[in-house]
């Protein structure tokens, strides 16, 4: 509606700018549904007593230490999750990415597990898995390896083992579609040209697969800023994340202006630090075409870092060098199957949970029944939160893909300098913490009806959901070569056409992780469910938190398990119908 | 804005007919017969319980319906937004009395009209004007029978004592009770604790801070903790300690030197259905009511006549049972909400050095 507005002003034939139209739908999405209900919220920290503007709230942020070393503490393991996703990660999207399609497909299938298994149940599995009395610690004992347990979980080792699982399948997904889309006729013509293997990787294509890495680290570091179940559960005392502040203003203390204060504080340094990784890492290359970011980043940054990728090509050569040509073919596969195993072990430990006879999550479980199971079918709340979380998350996938997939294409299509802006407005939703966009959300909702709607909780998913579908459409589209699109328009296509017949169908690995990343960022949300719901339109996370914050039981290991039956299904269905 | 109270009262009409049909074959009372009350309860053990105790007797007896959500462990956002917005989706929720406070405050709360006179058997603490208590809860310690045998510590002073009980130990992650274990511990009356003496609380946490291996953050979590094993020593909510115990956990709850509070139901302001609440509030403080859900929530009945019709083996788990309260205070909330924030900050500026 905006865009036709627009379009009819007189500038419409500079076709460069023009792409940036495309942008149109999901900003105006944007600006109704979370800058202005976000915006109400945060103006709150400069409003005094009496509705005059005032600093009083920023002056105490200022004034108080904790803060700041809590910020620094939410960086550094955001920071260290998003490395950690990514180091962990390439190997195995590199893996993946050098299959057959089909077989890849089905190996996804494996990488995706922990997507499916709610934040929460993942969070339990690890405490039995690196608690001290827990399966690791038993494992160890048992053997002789230990004599007292190790120290897993309830300090800082625990909380990144349990965000960088929760992020390495975001990570590999957004890198894997990049991957493949790399020509591998170029490491075959460095290999004429005299290049060895670890050559030819470091020098050919690691830099070319840099734009998925970027993506990838973006989209783990920003989301884990936000993260407030997984070191509430698996961290110990320094383990305190800024959500977790930002929440007990909200919830618990009722100042929302010192909430808008922290949530601002948030989103500032995050923006800062978003500014600061495009010039190391060349970001900007993701938003705007690739020989603006070649101007930008100066040629000494540009011969240092190949200096330092031929370095690693030497060392990696050097250190292959020792083990056999057989060796050296085992080691990739070995390792994928590690990174898989750490992935699906706790969904592993889940599915026997969910069959215990005992009314607590353990394991070992100290007997078999089906009475979870049969608890879940026979409740009539748990079956429609089910099918609502589904219907929700579908339609939140089409939404968040058609809206963050037009913007992604705007970007890439577009040399205008409102680029920049526009690509951090579209990830803003990412770093602002859920619970502001929540409440800010409910005070719009309760204006429009749409409080405790089906209608409400799909808008609200789609808002969180717009950056991932974004990132992951961009960093397909940042190697697709536009003169397919020239040529078809050439031999006479429209538009339309073009998009639908020939770009489309290229990026089609980044379309399905978007709609992926989506479909999950709706299927697993919680904190907008619980206040546009106020229960009364129950998703799943919702219903499992409210089982879950007073009395643990393996109803959730039982849900989790049929979660993961009816994915699995879906998936192998819709791999089959695509054949 | 007119237009959007359209909408609301449109779906109001469409529920109250939903109600109408559902209580039509019920008894009507002509004043609130077809009425449909949404409930907002802390969910998990509570929904069954209070269905049984209070929901299913009061439909029942008035005709109306109750529709039963789960809110929050703290649900003073939401409470404030509903008010503040006009869009009762709630029409009763239970608080605890630091959110009674909070709300007060902000004049969110509707008065209940139940007077002590009202409702004989009440704890005078469970009575305000805006609020009515259900149940009382306490915020005390367990340890696993099987680590500390013969050697049970039996106060706060024994928790902080690492040498003659030695055990892996976890204290909660919110300076609310833990600030008064530690001056407990450190020798201050259970009388005289307030106002705490926030220094003294924070040498004596000092001591304690290296022997402590896990900061727990929610209920069901402290329950997982003591039913693992994974920890000796732990505090926590009388209820979720007593699960584990019932799942057959070998420990053991020590009732010395408790504090207790007071959670009950208040009715957000404005609401177009606040006489029908008030009826249900008033209903709630029925002693032969509140009996029924402490056979499974193992929370005290906030009328003390309850325990007429309570078995003696239950009642000892149960906080206001005469000989736990005895050993235990009322925490003080006016103490909490004019310095929570404050010492919340102080408290996580502490946790990180």
């Amino acid at each position: 509606m905006t865009a036709a507005g627009l379009s009819a002003s007189p500038r419409t034939f500079r076709l460069r700018a023009n792409a940036l139209w495309l942008a149109a739908p999901a900003i105006a999405f944007l600006v109704v549904f979370f800058l202005i209900p976000v915006g109400r919220l945060l103006f709150l920290s400069i409003q005094g007593d009496t509705g005059s503007l005032t600093a009083e709230h920023y002056d105490r942020l200022l004034h108080t230490e904790v803060y700041w070393r809590i910020l620094i503490i939410t960086f550094r393991i955001a920071g260290l999750t998003a490395f950690f996703s990514l180091l962990l990660g390439y190997p195995l999207a590199y893996w993946l990415s050098q299959l057959k399609e089909q077989r890849r497909n089905q190996m996804l299938l494996l990488v995706l597990v922990p997507f499916w298994t709610s934040y929460l149940v993942k969070a339990f599995a690890w405490m039995l898995l690196l608690g001290n009395q827990g399966v690791l610690n038993r494992l160890l004992g048992g053997a002789g390896i230990t004599d007292s347990p190790l120290p897993l979980m309830y300090n800082e080792f625990g909380v990144i083992v349990g965000m960088v699982h929760a992020m390495m399948p975001l990570a590999v997904l957004t890198m894997m579609p990049v991957m493949s889309g790399i020509d591998t006729r170029l490491s075959q013509a460095a290999g004429t040209l005299g290049a060895n293997g670890a050559h030819r990787f470091w020098m050919v294509y690691f830099p070319l697969s840099i734009p998925g890495m970027a993506a990838g680290g973006l989209l783990t570091f920003i989301t884990s800023l936000g993260f407030f179940i997984v070191p509430a559960f698996l961290g110990g005392r320094q383990q305190t994340m800024l959500a977790q502040l930002i929440i007990i203003q909200v919830q618990e203390l009722v100042n929302w202006a010192f909430a808008g204060v922290l949530a601002t504080m948030l989103l500032v340094s995050a923006l800062i630090a978003c500014w600061i990784y495009n010039h190391l890492f060349g970001l900007a290359s993701l938003s705007a075409g690739s020989s603006t970011a070649d101007k930008t980043s100066s040629a000494w940054t540009r011969r240092f870092g190949f200096a330092l990728l031929e370095k690693l090509a030497w060392i990696t050569s050097a250190v292959t060098g020792r083990f056999s040509q057989g060796g050296r073919g085992k080691i990739l596969p070995g390792y994928v199957a590690l990174i898989v195993f750490f992935l699906v072990a706790p969904t592993l430990m889940v599915i026997p949970i969910a069959f215990t006879s005992s009314d607590f999550l353990e394991f070992p479980p100290p007997g078999y029944s089906t009475r979870w199971f049969s608890l879940y079918f026979n409740s009539p709340i748990w079956i429609s939160a089910t099918v609502r979380s589904f219907g929700v998350a579908f339609a939140t996938a089409i939404a968040a893909t058609a809206i963050g997939g037009l913007a992604a294409l705007a970007i890439a299509r577009s040399r205008s300098r409102f680029g920049g802006v526009v690509f951090a407005f579209m990830l803003a939703p990412m770093i602002v913490p859920r619970i502001v966009i929540a409440v800010g959300l409910f005070y719009l909702f309760a204006q429009m009806g749409l409080v405790a709607t089906n209608l409400g909780l799909v808008i609200g998913h789609t808002v969180l959901s717009i950056p991932f579908t974004f990132v992951a459409i961009a960093a397909v589209l940042k190697g697709y070569d536009w003169r397919l699109d020239q040529a078809a328009a050439s031999l006479g296509a429209g538009r339309f056409q073009v998009l639908r017949l020939i770009t489309v169908p290229l990026i089609r690995g980044g379309v399905i992780s978007a709609f992926l990343f989506a479909f999950v960022t709706s299927f697993d949300e919680l904190t907008i469910a619980i206040f546009v719901s106020g229960g009364l339109k129950s998703t799943l996370p919702k219903q499992m938190w409210d089982d879950m914050i007073l009395q643990l039981n393996p109803t959730l290991a039982a849900v989790s398990v049929v979660v993961l039956v009816i994915v699995t299904a879906i998936l192998l269905v819709a791999d089959r119908l695509r054949r | 804005m007119t237009k959007q109270n359209n909408i609301s009262l449109t779906r109001r009409t469409v529920l109250l007919g939903a109600g109408a049909a559902l209580a039509a074959p019920a008894i009507l009372r002509p004043a609130y017969g077809s009425t449909t009350l949404t409930v907002a309860d802390p969910g998990g053990p509570f929904s069954p319980a209070f269905r049984k105790a209070f929901y299913a007797p009061f439909e029942k007896e008035t005709g109306m319906t109750i529709a039963n959500v789960a809110r929050e462990a703290e649900p003073t956002a939401q409470f404030k937004s509903i008010v503040e917005t006009g869009t009762f989706i709630w029409d009763v929720c239970t608080l605890t009395l630091s959110a009674r406070m909070i709300l007060e405050e902000q004049d969110l709360l509707e008065p209940t009209g139940v007077e002590a006179a009202d409702a004989p058997g009440m704890m005078k603490e469970a009575l305000f004007t805006n609020f009515v208590g259900t149940d009382v809860y306490s915020t005390i310690f367990a340890y696993r029978t099987d680590k500390l045998k013969e050697n049970a510590p039996k106060s706060w002073t024994d928790f902080w004592n690492v040498e003659a009980f030695p055990g892996r130990r976890a204290l909660r992650k919110n300076p609310i009770d833990t600030l008064e274990q530690a001056l407990l511990a450190d020798g201050v009356p259970l009388d005289d604790l307030y106002p705490l003496d926030l220094d003294r609380a924070f040498a004596s946490l000092d001591k304690i801070k290296p022997h402590i291996d896990v900061w727990w953050t929610g209920g069901a979590q402290s329950t997982q903790l003591l039913q693992s094993g994974e920890v000796d020593m732990i505090s926590g909510w009388n209820a979720r300690l007593q699960a584990a115990i019932d799942g057959g956990a070998p420990a053991e709850l020590v009732w010395n030197q408790g504090l207790y509070s007071v959670e009950g139901w208040g009715i957000p302001k404005g609401n177009p259905k606040a006489d029908a609440a008030r009826e249900f509030v008033k209903f709630c403080t029925r002693p032969e009511q509140q009996a029924l859900y402490t056979s499974e929530l193992a929370y005290g009945p906030t009328n003390q006549k309850a325990y007429d019709s309570i078995d003696a083996e239950r009642a000892k788990v149960l906080p206001t049972a005469p000989a736990n309260i005895s050993q235990m205070r009322l925490a003080s909330e006016d103490w909490w909400s004019e310095n929570r924030a404050d010492v919340t900050e102080r408290f996580n500026a502490w946790l990180l050095i």
